[in-house]
């Protein structure tokens, strides 16, 4: 069944990216479809059923025996999500693993999730919104890693500064610290240079913890006293606060009000007199009387709710009172007389003209319920086309579909952040499981020219005690329990080791490989008939050197510190497992899952240009975190973001030659 | 009625020095009678009653002597082979609001009590507001 409607452009997928194009392209006066995969409840508009519908998230989190990132997201048979639990070694009579969505053929698991659903992956994300270094643009060119990106950052700093209003960071400039940078009037240089002299965050930083407080100060006596080696020679550990999409206090310099399209001009462009209303659907100007303040957006279901991070150290799955950003939050900013949205509308399927290689439209399958074995198939039309399904989707559904993969890129060059973790007993309470899951990061081995040899990688301090890699507190429960603890002893027990818990993950940034790959197999079909991703994946020598440097870095911390070290990698440990020089190691999915439909130079090597677009079909637009062509050491949403918008830019600009 | 509010009795009683907590920190959490309800549910009766009567004997022979209550509970209850490891999952159930593996109700996840013995709170709830955690907590 085809529609009757033509719109100018159609989207598939509700989470920040396709909510960015659908909220910019519509409030420039154009008609948009969006297609979602996930169930209309949690799509509401009405704020009563939106909010209902929250609680049932929340509340099927509070029961969840396992707290992973879907546990409180609805996993549905007609559009299934990726679920870490699912994951399990590949043996040589589990190949492929089968056991959840994605067919695991290994060598090694895929160890990310992401969520379809309305929001998408943004409604269990941690929020943290790093931009990524000068340098990670250029891989190639400065250490023979991987490749060059077909822009630079100098290029892309106009859509960070999009991005971080529409997601709404809260950060200090002046405390970012650059790798590079020895002295403070290099850092200095280099903030003004790469954030430009004047610029602040829409607002205030997010206080750190208390437990960064006693962690950083165990640090900054090493650095004085006897600095840790790093590849044989002396380094200092320098640290950065982390910039994070959750509501703290407006910046009083923050100038911007809006990003609006400018169809003269053609282009994206900041606002300070001018912004859109959400009740008027349509633009107004701001009297000259009126007091300036960033406005930091609320829930979906109340604007006076979420004003501030108010601490429910749940941010992954979870922000219950939704201070941290979602992509609802920008979706129901668009115009809604020009926005229809379909859900539980799942695109299978992009149809094209053979001669011309023009997309003629997209074909998606409805169900009624949720793990409804039938469905109706349908076809929506546009002018443009636009996935943003999320990097494995994306890739799956091109590959599906037979088409924009003339560089035989389409669905490779997997990327993640592989992340070791190292878990210790403080020698002085640092208080855990309050606040945002990071608010520092370990930013000094983020760039260098180590980065030849082995992956660099950021190293936040996680906030939330063992929780990741052991489930603590109930298993220091189990452990006490196990040796008949109980009583007063057991409360005094808990109480003095739970509060000294430290957690590090050095997130290692993947190198782009060929062989790590989605790929379609007739033989994995889901309940209504789709193709399930069949992935392909391992960890090179890159990683595990990485691995081996990240570690013998982290002994010397915890040695140096006094800080107990409890870290033990095993191949029984339900998570990814390699060897290395004598020694094995666990590696961690970071969710950052990258890089399967890559923008480049080149048709030849590459899927999409520098505006995302394809390089097969004039039409076709591909956004998120498959465009990457290399990770660097940020949380990716960011980045994505900002390719995001510069891609919104392409397509109106396209739309209205 | 009255061999119920027994029961509950014993049970409370005997969770305070199973858990380490008070009497009053354990009814302010407003699961005590959800908590009975589940240890009866989840378990054959004839041993949820030999347990509660083995408990009651082991709290009035014991009461003026912490250390032998201590120990009799030690050797007599906790032991994991002895009423199908009942005083240990009493115990999970305070600290987690969980039986054995599985929560029991999104409220007896809010009220699990480890969260406050870490000097923290249940994560997604009971939030202590903007800023909080660039502090020590207060201590209790």
């Amino acid at each position: 069944m085809t529609q009757n409607k033509t719109y100018d452009v159609v989207i598939v997928g509700s989470g920040i990216s396709g909510a960015v194009i659908a909220k910019t392209l519509t409030q420039a006066g154009k008609r948009v479809l969006l297609l979602e995969a996930g169930l209309t409840a949690g799509m509401n508009l009405d704020r009563n059923g939106n909010y209902l519908n929250y609680v049932d998230y929340l509340n099927t989190f509070y029961q969840a025996e396992i707290k992973v990132p879907n546990s409180p997201y609805p996993n549905i048979k007609d559009a299934p999500s990726i679920n870490v639990i699912d994951m399990q070694p590949i043996t040589a009579t589990n190949s492929p693993s089968t056991t959840g969505y994605l067919v695991q053929a290994g060598p090694l698991p895929f160890a990310s999730d992401c969520l379809r659903g309305p929001g998408g992956t943004t409604l269990h994300w941690l929020g943290s919104t790093p931009r990524m270094l000068p340098n990670d643009f250029k891989m190639k060119s400065l250490y023979g890693v991987g490749v060059d990106w077909p822009i630079s950052y100098e290029d892309l700093m106009p859509y960070y500064e999009m991005a971080e209003f529409e997601i709404g960071v809260s950060g200090n400039v002046d405390q970012i610290k650059w790798p590079e940078a020895s002295t403070e009037k290099q850092q200095v240089a280099l903030k003004n240079k790469y954030y430009g002299k004047n610029y602040v965050f829409p607002m205030q930083e997010i206080p750190t913890s208390y437990l960064d407080s006693i962690f950083t100060g165990l640090v900054k006596e090493i650095n004085n006293n006897d600095p840790v080696k790093f590849n044989g020679k002396k380094a200092t550990i320098g640290f950065s606060t982390t910039p994070q999409g959750r509501n703290s206090v407006p910046n009083p310099q923050y100038p911007y009000r809006d990003i609006l399209w400018n169809p003269k001009k053609k282009k994206l462009e900041f606002q300070t007199k001018k912004r859109w209303n959400i009740q008027l659907n349509g633009v107004v100007d701001i009297p000259e009387d009126e007091k300036y303040e960033y406005l930091p957006v609320g829930s979906t279901w109340d604007p006076n709710t979420g004003l501030r991070c108010e601490g429910n150290a749940s941010c992954v799955p979870i922000c219950p009172v939704q201070a941290k950003y979602n992509a609802l939050k920008t979706l129901f900013k668009a115009d809604r007389t020009k926005t229809t949205i379909k859900t539980q509308s799942v695109a299978s399927k992009v149809l094209y003209d053979e001669k011309t290689k023009e997309i003629t439209g997209i074909e998606y399958k409805t169900y009624n319920t949720a793990n409804s074995l039938t469905y109706e198939t349908h076809v929506a039309k546009g002018k443009i086309y636009v996935l943003a399904a999320s990097a494995i989707e994306n890739a799956k559904i091109l590959l599906a579909s037979g088409i924009a993969n003339s560089s035989d890129q389409v669905g490779r060059n997997l990327m993640d952040h592989l992340c070791l973790l190292t878990w210790g007993l403080l020698p002085e309470k640092g208080y855990p499981y309050r606040g945002p899951g990071s608010t520092t990061n370990m930013s000094s081995f983020r760039d260098g020219p180590f980065r030849k040899e082995h992956a660099a990688w950021i190293c936040p301090i996680d906030n939330w005690g063992w929780a990741w890699p052991v489930f603590s507190p109930g298993s220091d429960l189990a452990v006490a329990l196990s040796k008949n603890i109980f009583g007063q002893e057991l409360r005094a027990l808990l109480a003095d080791s739970i509060p000294r818990q430290l957690l590090l993950h050095y997130e290692c940034e993947q190198a782009p490989e060929p062989g790590n790959r989605v790929t379609i197999d007739p033989n994995y079909r889901d309940a209504i008939g789709n193709y399930r991703p069949v992935i392909h994946y391992d960890a090179s020598d890159y990683m595990k050197k990485a691995f081996k440097a990240a570690k013998d870095l982290n002994n010397q911390i915890f040695k140096d510190a006094g800080i107990q070290d409890y870290t033990v990698y095993s191949p029984t440990i339900a998570q990814d497992y390699v060897g290395y020089e004598g020694q094995g190691y666990n590696f961690w999915g970071a969710g950052h899952i990258v890089g399967t439909h890559r923008m480049g130079s080149s048709k030849k090597d590459s899927v999409v240009n520098a505006d995302c677009r394809t390089w097969d079909h004039d039409n076709l637009y591909l956004v998120g975190c498959g465009n990457m062509p290399t990770l660097g050491t940020s949380n990716p949403t960011l980045t994505t973001t900002a390719l995001t918008f510069k891609a919104a830019e392409a397509i109106l600009k396209q739309l209205e030659k | 009625m009255k061999s119920i509010d027994n029961g509950i009795a014993i049970f409370r009683d005997i969770s305070v020095h199973l858990t380490g907590f008070t009497s009053m920190e354990l009814t302010g959490t407003g699961m005590l009678e959800t908590y009975y309800h589940v240890m009866v549910n989840k378990n054959n009766l004839g041993v949820v009653e030999d347990f509660l009567a083995a408990a009651a004997k082991i709290l009035a022979e014991n009461s003026k002597d912490p250390a032998k209550l201590r120990s009799a509970i030690l050797n007599n209850l906790m032991p994991d082979g002895l009423y199908s490891g009942l005083a240990q999952n009493i115990i999970t159930m305070w600290y987690l609001g969980s039986w054995v593996n599985e929560i029991i109700s999104p409220q007896s996840y809010v009220q699990g009590m480890i969260w406050s013995v870490a000097n923290a709170h249940p994560p997604g709830a009971k939030q202590p507001g903007f800023a909080s955690w660039n502090v020590a907590p207060p201590q209790l």
